[in-house]
């Protein structure tokens, strides 16, 4: 098994006000050495949590069940004391808000400095001189300066680029990426993904993507798996998987979208629409999660759950009735 | 056109739950904040049904008895200089200790919320005028108002309850102008204003309904802040004036029976502690449940 | 023909920042023109510190504008006082960003949809509930909906109440301030569809403000595009989306992402370079010019003015452009 990353029927459950909440419901997914793979849904699919999960950074009363192998080493029965050592060197992790991410008394220099002290042993002027690679390695201009900025002073696509800077600065086997450009704006987006897929290509990163954008996803992922309400519904390369969305719930996501450069004259009338909700699951089902909202839905979708299947070679799909293959327009 | 199906139809549980139930699971998972809930509601029991608890009367004096330890026949709490019984003091006091609190509290939020919500929505002008006098009423030290409310109309109920309430409006200003400045850029007041509501409707309908859970939690703190100032006028001469008994009335008395008959002192004493930490541990609990972020 | 709905001519709004944080002047719009006609929607594009929210807040006069005019079906409006303008705000309505604060969470949907109502002089309560009722069934829900709360609402519902909160004075124009950057993708399909549904039975104008390049083409019938706080680009959908002129309007289309793998490999990305500078020093001349690839000493000194690409109403604000037009017209 030469899989950098191998998640084996992961299940997570949460736990609220109103009782417990299936988070995650048997998931398996494998992140190979140097491969980009994206988790995709919306709001309350649990792709957050499958990443906390596999970081250990779940609240205290979260059960976890379920085998993550990282490197041949299983994460989810080690002590915390490795586990810390592991989290930050061996992963890294960027989280979607930098302001929020980065403490606002200390220097960004001051901070990267830091995790170099902790993970790499390094000291004082050894240190900077690092930091001050790292920062133009993520294309921050005057870096030696930029060291002594603080938070504040820096725009939304630098503290992006400085939260990258940190998560590098120990040369991390895998990357996660928690929805990087979301709070960008369109132009920021496009450097910060381009900065990033330079990097992966340089260093051969492994890197775990998770979004609900999907232009994102076709940006930077070799493969994707699409996740609704805890579970798995579609895995695929990212070619295959934009061409050819064999699930109906991944179909819908991206006949939702407006698609930009179509043809002068060519009206788009209408975007396809998911009515209903995205539901949280409190007991397990026996249905197909999506069945309530699904226009090919059927009398089984509702009874028994469905299991991912090859419908190709390398691209699974859990769906008793799924999508003609290659139903999606092809792009201009 | 599809119609979008509201949670709760449907076979699958739902998402949304509303947020007025389940309120009292929240909060009774604190056991601080139910310990203060406690507390205040006994306070007030006592003070609302004392005359059925207290066996005797607790401006009558009794030569007799005076000075009688606790536990002595017939007081269980003994009683006082003048031999009154102690435990029949502490329940009459706790009407007039409640009723100093609650009343002067109640006077500054009517002031002081109508002036916070004005100066925090409008701003300007009406904003500048209202900070400034805020800040000539803080610039008076709390005693000497007290005082020289005493001197001019002399040291009657009234006057404690003006000086108290005049002592708390700044702070309940602050508040008040706070949360309607804050509440003023919410999307649905922008909303409001452009809908073309007139400005006193925004001010009834949205923002004080809105500040309600602050003030609420504001009141469970001033009562007690109140409480402690009272009893402060007490020392000075100037509280609730004997015979009609006031735990902080009570306190200042006992001070000069303090080595030999502690008790007179220590029971009110207790009386006021608790009582305070009652509201102010029920505040608490209220301001975690309307956290938002605690939900 | 008929006046525009809206005109907006050399609106210019200063903010002061506040003391604390140096109190300098902010020009947050420039010099912003720009005609909605009766029917038509307008879209205003930008990223972060354009302006464009700004303009929308002048055009409701939640904020009074410095300098210029705002004219509402032929009536002067920039500075009219608070009483005479009442009436009017029947006329010009506004849906906002955030579903989770634009609607009050201590009103039922039913007084909150009625408050327009009640303010514009329908006070019988038969009449007021039946309109209520109307108006949000229009927008896709069922009247149950009128005695819920806001918190018992997903972000999607609460959107369309916040729609039917706006349209149920029927007014002629609709500010609508990123309405569905909040919501997951799913959900803006439905919005997105609504307001175009929406759009054709009722007829209002709208100034449809967004940052998402594909929701503009989608939605929009013109489009004008914003950079710190000037347009510098405007024309129908099909001139500025099928023959951008402008190169910010080039690098917005070149960044903004695909959901095609294949087309997105294929592109060349990263057009523009750093971040859009600050608004309280913005650069002499062509406020894009440190940043633009065609920038010349020109652009460093003057700014440009709208330049007519083509016959109709295609304009363009950029030196380079106009240079290439004067070729044109000068070669035989």
């Amino acid at each position: 098994m030469d899989e950098l990353l191998a998640i084996e029927e992961l299940e997570v459950r949460l736990f609220d006000r109103a009782g417990v909440v299936l988070a995650v419901r048997d998931v398996s997914l494998s992140v190979g050495h140097g491969e980009v793979v994206a988790l995709v849904g919306e709001s309350g699919c649990g792709k957050s949590v499958t990443a906390l999960a596999l970081l250990r950074l779940l609240p205290a009363d979260a059960v976890v069940t379920g085998t993550i192998t990282f490197q041949g080493r299983e994460l989810l029965g080690l002590p915390l004391k490795q586990m810390r050592r592991i989290r930050g060197s061996d992963i890294a992790m960027v989280f979607q808000e930098p302001m929020t991410s980065l403490n606002p008394s200390f220097t960004i220099g001051n901070q990267i400095v830091e995790v170099l002290k902790l993970h790499k042993g390094l000291g004082g002027q050894a240190a900077r001189t690092r930091a001050a690679e790292l920062l133009s390695l993520v294309r921050i201009g005057s870096p030696e300066q930029r060291l002594r900025s603080f938070p504040h002073q820096l725009s939304g696509g630098m503290r992006q680029r400085a939260m990258i800077a940190m998560a590098l600065a120990c040369d991390p086997k895998l990357l996660i990426l928690d929805e990087p450009t979301t709070a960008l704006d369109v132009t920021t987006q496009a450097q910060i993904l381009d900065i990033v897929r330079d990097l992966q290509r340089r260093l051969g990163l492994s890197i775990l993507l998770i979004t609900h954008d999907l232009g994102v996803v076709a940006d930077l992922a070799d493969r994707v798996a699409v996740m609704y309400a805890g579970s798995k519904v579609e895995d695929a390369d990212v070619d295959r998987l934009f061409a050819s969305p064999r699930h109906p719930y991944t179909a819908g996501l991206l006949r939702a979208l407006p698609r930009l450069g179509r043809r002068a004259g060519d009206a788009q009338q209408r975007l396809m629409e998911i009515p209903g909700l995205v539901p949280v699951l409190r007991a397990p089902v026996q249905a197909c999660a999506f069945s309530p909202r699904c226009p090919r839905s059927q009398d089984d979708c509702a009874t028994v759950t469905p299991h991912l299947e090859d419908c190709e070679p390398r691209h699974t799909v859990a769906c008793f009735h799924p999508e003609a293959p290659g139903v999606r327009e092809p792009a201009l | 056109m599809t119609t979008v199906t509201i949670p709760g139809e449907g076979s699958l549980p739902s998402l949304i739950e509303p947020s007025g139930r389940g309120w009292w699971r929240r909060f009774s998972r604190r056991p601080p904040a139910v310990i203060g809930l406690a507390g205040v509601v006994i306070v007030v029991a006592v003070a609302v049904f004392a005359p059925l608890l207290a066996h005797y009367s607790p401006i009558v004096s009794q030569f007799g008895h005076v000075l009688e330890g606790p536990f002595s026949a017939g007081h269980i709490l003994g009683t006082d200089q003048l031999g009154r019984d102690e435990l029949s003091r502490l329940i009459y006091g706790s009407q007039t200790t409640l009723e100093v609190g609650v009343l002067a509290t109640l006077l500054a939020m009517a002031v002081a919320v109508p002036i916070g919500i004005a100066s925090g929505f409008y701003r300007g002008a009406v904003d500048m005028l209202a900070m400034r006098i805020t800040d000539v009423v803080l610039a008076f030290p709390f005693l000497l108002i007290a005082v020289g409310l005493a001197a001019i109309f002399g040291p009657s109920l009234q006057n404690i309850i003006l000086a108290l309430g005049v002592a708390q409006l700044p702070g309940s200003v602050r508040i008040a102008r706070a949360e309607a400045m804050a509440l003023r850029e919410q999307d649905f007041v922008q909303a409001a204003i452009v809908t073309g509501v007139k400005e006193r409707v925004i001010l009834f309908r949205h923002l004080f309904p809105n500040m309600l859970s602050p003030l609420l939690v504001q009141a469970s703190v001033s009562i007690p802040a109140a409480i402690l100032g009272s009893a402060l006028l007490s020392f000075l001469g100037l509280g609730v004036q004997p015979p009609t008994p006031s735990w902080g009335n009570m306190l200042a008395s006992a001070q000069t029976y303090l080595y030999n008959d502690p008790w007179i002192a220590i029971f009110p004493g207790v009386a006021i502690f608790l009582t305070t930490l009652s509201f102010n541990l029920l505040g608490d609990g209220l301001r975690d449940l309307f956290d938002p972020s605690m939900r | 023909m008929t006046a525009p709905v809206l005109e907006v001519e050399r609106l210019r709004m200063e903010f002061r920042a506040p003391r604390s944080s140096g109190g300098q002047r902010v020009q947050a719009v420039r010099d912003v023109s720009l005609t909605i006609g009766e029917g038509e929607i307008l879209g205003l594009v930008g990223e972060t510190g354009s302006g464009k929210t700004t303009v929308g807040k002048c055009v409701v006069r939640l904020l009074r504008p410095t300098a210029g005019t705002v004219r509402f079906a032929g009536r002067d409006i920039t500075s009219l006082p608070t009483r005479v303008l009442r009436p009017l705000r029947s006329q010009i309505q506004m849906v906002f960003q955030d579903p989770y604060s634009s609607l009050d969470p201590r009103m039922s949907v039913a007084q909150i949809v009625g408050e327009p109502l009640r303010a514009h002089g329908r006070s019988s309560a038969g009449e007021v509930r039946g309109l209520a009722s109307r108006a949000v069934e229009r927008v896709g829900l069922s009247a149950q909906v009128l005695a819920r709360y806001p918190s018992e609402l997903s972000g999607g519902q609460r959107q369309r109440v916040g729609l039917a909160r706006a349209l149920v004075l029927e007014p002629k124009l609709l500010v609508a301030d990123e309405p569905v950057s909040a919501l997951d993708v799913s959900v803006r399909a439905g919005i997105l569809n609504l307001l175009a549904d929406l759009q054709r039975t009722m007829r209002f104008s709208c100034l449809f403000i967004t940052h998402d390049l594909g929701v503009a083409e989608f939605l929009c019938d013109r489009v004008a595009v914003m950079y710190l706080g000037e347009i510098v680009e405007v024309g129908t959908r099909d001139e500025v989306f099928g023959d951008p002129r402008h190169p910010y309007t080039r690098a917005l289309l070149a960044a903004a992402p695909l959901a095609d793998p294949v087309r997105q490999r294929s592109r060349e990305r990263s057009a523009m370079p750093g971040e859009p500078p600050s608004a309280i020093a913005p650069p002499p001349g062509c406020s894009l010019h440190p940043r633009c690839p065609l920038a010349n000493e020109r652009c460093s000194t003057e700014a440009p003015v709208a330049t007519q690409v083509s016959p109709g109403g295609h304009l363009a604000s950029c030196h380079r452009v106009q240079e290439q037009i004067n070729l044109e017209v000068s070669t035989p």
